[in-house]
């Protein structure tokens, strides 16, 4: 029989409704909410202002109390003391002390979780490390402008390496270079099997990272869902191709209309999107030596908040393995093929690919087939007549077959051209 | 406890980063080292010490008051900027939190305190050492045994007033004195008999003697230890600058201890110190202490005027029992018990209310603590005897205000009761037994009812402002 998992998150019929100080009611923020998150979800809070999204949250977190409804985080209340130091919460501004430096903050909420010392440095140094900003550690946060200010906010909700992360509008007052990093450190935390709520006005963000979204208005639940089944266009097919004579052209539209009676609607150019563009010539500075006040580097995630644990992984590889039983859909099995130059023999050969990746491997340049999901022992060596693939295709690779969707591989908006 | 603790951290870090502290202690050194330059003036050095010691025990007091509520502010200042939103995210329990900010509060009140009592201990010993002298040797004699002393006092056994009314109500009647009074109040006449006997005996009239007796006068009784009497003479018109002679002997030949013979030429209505042997105590450590309104100086004139000894201290014997330093100590263990309470009314009133009207709230407090004592008895004086809460509309505002006052005294302490500067001024004893008890009332019981309701209270109210 199968084991029910237990919910991060479980409301039911949650309300909450602002009074005035004769305790008439005001403002009914949230009205009758039902909301689950189950483990290893990244779900995306979206709503425009006053939709209830904060106060959400703020209820989840004990900050509020519900006006009537039940709330549930682990099982437990939320006021619970326990529940909280499994949770990382970065607000919609990051609320610092202006007085700490940047090091001293870490420290100090890495003390309110009783962190041992030694864990406290560590993850400081690390953390301070992954938000670029180890050269401003003893820096008050007040001098900060708002996107450091941001990052160490974003540092301190991950001290205490948190099950469940919930992330308040993450990337306001960020530079592009600071969002892409949050979105890559949200991914990367979601394939750990952290559950992550994500509230955001950016709506391109959390399209980038979260599997599902609860769409607010007026305090109800307006839509909820898999964000791929809620976007996909099922009565339109893309299809990207090198770049086409007019005659191949004019030859594909004669060859639709006399097959399928059907015009091609849009033929153009894949564009990168700005954000690639923008990454790239910042790159370009830095590989320069180009010197600034603010964030340097960062991005790189400390390990102790990729490990996973026994179980996790074991449950990741299960879920792999079945996901490779079933055949993979052609359309990813072509972009894996777009993605690193090489056809892929099977969907099994691929999920290999993945747990290599996953476990921190060098895949074997001629996977065997497995039945049963082992752990490999040894990283096997790489063939010298086989190019490694670069890391970040790699990464793609994974992103695609965890159902995510690779920045900069021509998803953009596409510039029309004429016929 | 750790939560506790990080969250006192914080507080004093806000404290000196904000330079809230570094402010504060330029302030006080400025105050408490200007002082002693201020008090040159005031006449002799133990006079100018006494000055120095009363001005800057109360400003410190006052100032660090002030402090204590304006630390406070740590509390609202992370509700409205919102820093709390983060902190209540983390595993910190609420009553953790509160009890963390006040101990954050009252370490450096503390360490505060600490600092005024070294720069007024060192003060002390700058002005000893620099005060223009008057007579040098005799300056510093009065100041070692009336001020940098820790010293009991024992006031002299009342007689029994009531038994010398009725042998005197008793003898009137045996005369018939009361013969012919209309509705004669048997009574009314004895109550009025003990007042006209106490007063006729607090009065010396020339040439005339009273004997004091002390009972429990707990001195070292060697020669060489002194003891004081210490008194204080009223007048009924008087010249200001009249001066009258007396002679004063201590010691009870009866008991076999010497008898010390005092003559003495002071001006009336101010307190005056008389120093003897210790020996002078009986071995069952009482004390007989004989005044004499009598001239004993040849060729000056005789006091012809009535001599009153009104004042329940109006006379008393002194003698050391601890040193200046020990009685600093306790009285800033008082002060710093007042601060403890204060601390608490502060973040009471911050969890319930913006922090201008918490500063007015907890001043307000602080006011009324301090004059507790003087309120009650005025409410009791505005009152007519035995009238009721209808007899009149002022009747009922007074028995209103009573009631309202007397309820929040139950938890208000009374401030002035344990303010023990002046018993330091004067070099008292500020006793064990009183500082347990302010500990106690004050520290303990009173503050810890106020930090349990701000607990309370904080843990049931929504730290996020309406945000939809």
């Amino acid at each position: 029989m199968a084991r029910r998992v237990l919910p991060v998150v479980q409301t039911a019929g949650l309300c909450k409704t602002f009074k005035d100080f004769w305790r008439r009611p005001r403002v009914e923020a949230v009205k009758n909410l039902d909301l689950e998150i189950r483990p290893g979800e990244v779900v995306g809070l979206l709503g425009p202002n006053g939709s209830g999204k904060t106060t959400t949250i703020k209820m989840l977190l004990g900050l509020l109390y519900p006006t009537r409804g039940r709330i549930s985080l682990f099982g437990k209340a939320p006021t619970d003391v326990a529940v909280k130091s499994r949770i990382g919460f970065l607000p919609e501004e990051s609320y610092l002390y202006r007085f700490l430096g940047a090091q001293e903050t870490l420290d100090h909420f890495g003390r309110l979780f009783r962190l041992p010392t030694h864990v406290r440095r560590d993850r400081t140094e690390r953390l301070l490390d992954m938000v670029g900003l180890r050269h401003q550690a003893s820096r008050p946060v007040g001098e900060f402008s708002k996107g450091m200010a941001r990052r160490i906010g974003l540092a301190q909700a991950l001290i205490n390496d948190p099950e469940f992360l919930i992330l308040d509008e993450p990337t306001s007052g960020l530079d592009p270079i600071g969002s892409r990093q949050i979105k890559d450190l949200v991914r990367e935390l979601g394939r750990k099997g952290k559950t992550i709520l994500l509230s955001s006005h950016i709506l391109a963000d959390v399209e980038d990272v979260c599997n599902r979204v609860v769409i607010l208005y007026g305090g109800l639940e307006r839509a909820q869902g898999d964000i791929s089944a809620l976007l996909s266009q099922k009565d339109r097919m893309q299809l990207t191709t090198p770049v086409l004579t007019p005659e191949t052209l004019a030859e594909v539209r004669r060859l639709l209309h006399e097959r399928e009676q059907a015009d091609v609607l849009h033929v153009s150019h894949p564009r990168d999107r700005l954000e690639a563009f923008f990454l790239r010539i910042v790159e370009e500075a830095q590989a320069a030596s180009v010197g600034t006040s603010g964030a340097r580097g960062g991005g790189v995630v400390p390990e102790f908040l990729k490990k996973a644990t026994q179980a996790d992984a074991q449950e990741v590889v299960e879920s792999l393995i079945a996901a490779a039983r079933q055949p993979l859909p052609a359309q990813v099995e072509s972009r894996r093929e777009r993605a690193t130059g090489e056809p892929i023999e099977s969907g099994r050969e691929a999920a290999r690919a993945v747990i290599d990746e996953l476990l921190g491997v060098q895949p074997a340049p001629a996977a065997p087939e497995v039945d049963e999901p082992r752990l490999p022992v040894e990283p096997a060596p790489r063939p010298a007549e086989a190019p490694r693939a670069a890391p970040r295709a790699d990464r793609k690779v994974i992103e695609e077959l965890l159902g995510g969707t690779p920045p900069g591989e021509g998803e953009g908006p596409q510039k029309e051209e004429q016929p | 406890m750790s939560v506790v603790w990080t969250v006192a951290r914080q507080l004093m870090a806000e404290c000196v980063r904000m330079k809230v502290a570094v402010v504060f202690v330029l302030l006080l050194a400025l105050l408490l080292l200007g002082l002693p330059f201020a008090v040159q003036k005031h006449g002799p050095l133990t006079d100018a010490v006494q000055s120095f010691l009363s001005y800057s025990l109360s400003a410190t007091g006052l100032l660090l008051g002030i402090l204590t509520v304006f630390l406070a502010r740590s509390l609202a200042d992370e509700m409205v900027n919102r820093q709390i939103l983060v902190v209540m995210a983390k595993p910190v329990p609420r009553w953790q939190f509160i009890l963390g900010k006040w101990v954050g509060m009252n370490v450096l009140n503390v360490v505060f305190l600490a600092f005024s009592a070294l720069v007024i201990y060192g003060a002390v010993y700058y002005l000893r050492a620099t005060h223009p002298p008057v007579d040098e040797e005799l300056d510093r004699t009065r100041l070692a045994e009336e001020v940098l002393v820790a010293r009991q006092a024992v006031q002299f056994r009342l007689p029994d007033f009531e038994a010398m009314a009725e042998r005197e109500f008793q003898r009137r009647l045996e005369v018939g004195a009361y013969d012919d009074v209309m509705d004669f109040d048997a009574a009314k006449e004895r109550q009025r008999l003990a007042k006209r006997v106490e007063a006729e005996w607090r009065v010396v009239g020339p040439y005339e003697v009273r004997v004091f007796q002390f009972e429990n006068v707990l001195c070292d009784r060697r020669p060489e230890s002194t003891l004081q009497i210490r008194y204080k003479t009223e007048v009924y018109n008087y010249a200001p600058d009249e001066v009258f002679r007396a002679v004063w002997w201590i010691g009870d030949p009866e008991q076999g201890t010497p008898v010390y013979e005092c003559r003495t030429r002071h001006i009336v209505g101010r307190y005056h110190t008389v120093t003897v042997p210790a020996d002078a105590v009986a071995p069952d450590y009482t004390l007989t202490v004989r005044f004499q309104n009598r001239n004993p100086f040849a060729g000056e004139p005789q006091f012809r005027n009535v001599i009153e000894f009104l004042s329940r201290d109006g006379v008393e014997v002194l003698f050391g029992v601890g040193t200046f330093e020990g009685n600093l100590l306790r009285l800033l263990v008082l002060m710093l018990c007042k601060l403890m309470f204060l601390s608490a009314v502060a973040l009471l009133a911050t969890t319930l209310f913006s922090f201008p009207v918490a500063c007015l709230v907890a001043f307000t407090i602080y006011v009324l603590a301090g004059t507790r004592g003087f309120i009650l008895e005025s409410l009791d004086f505005a009152s007519a005897d035995q009238a009721g809460w209808f007899t009149s509309a002022k009747e009922f505002a007074v028995h209103l205000i009573r009631s309202v006052y007397s309820t929040v005294s139950v938890i208000l302490p009374d401030f002035g009761y344990y303010d023990g500067v002046e018993t330091l001024v004067n070099g008292r004893n500020v006793t064990l037994r009183w500082v347990l008890e302010g500990v106690v009332s004050v520290g303990f019981l009173r503050t810890g009812c106020l930090l349990g309701l701000a607990m309370l209270l904080f843990h049931r109210r929504e730290v996020s402002e309406v945000s939809v």
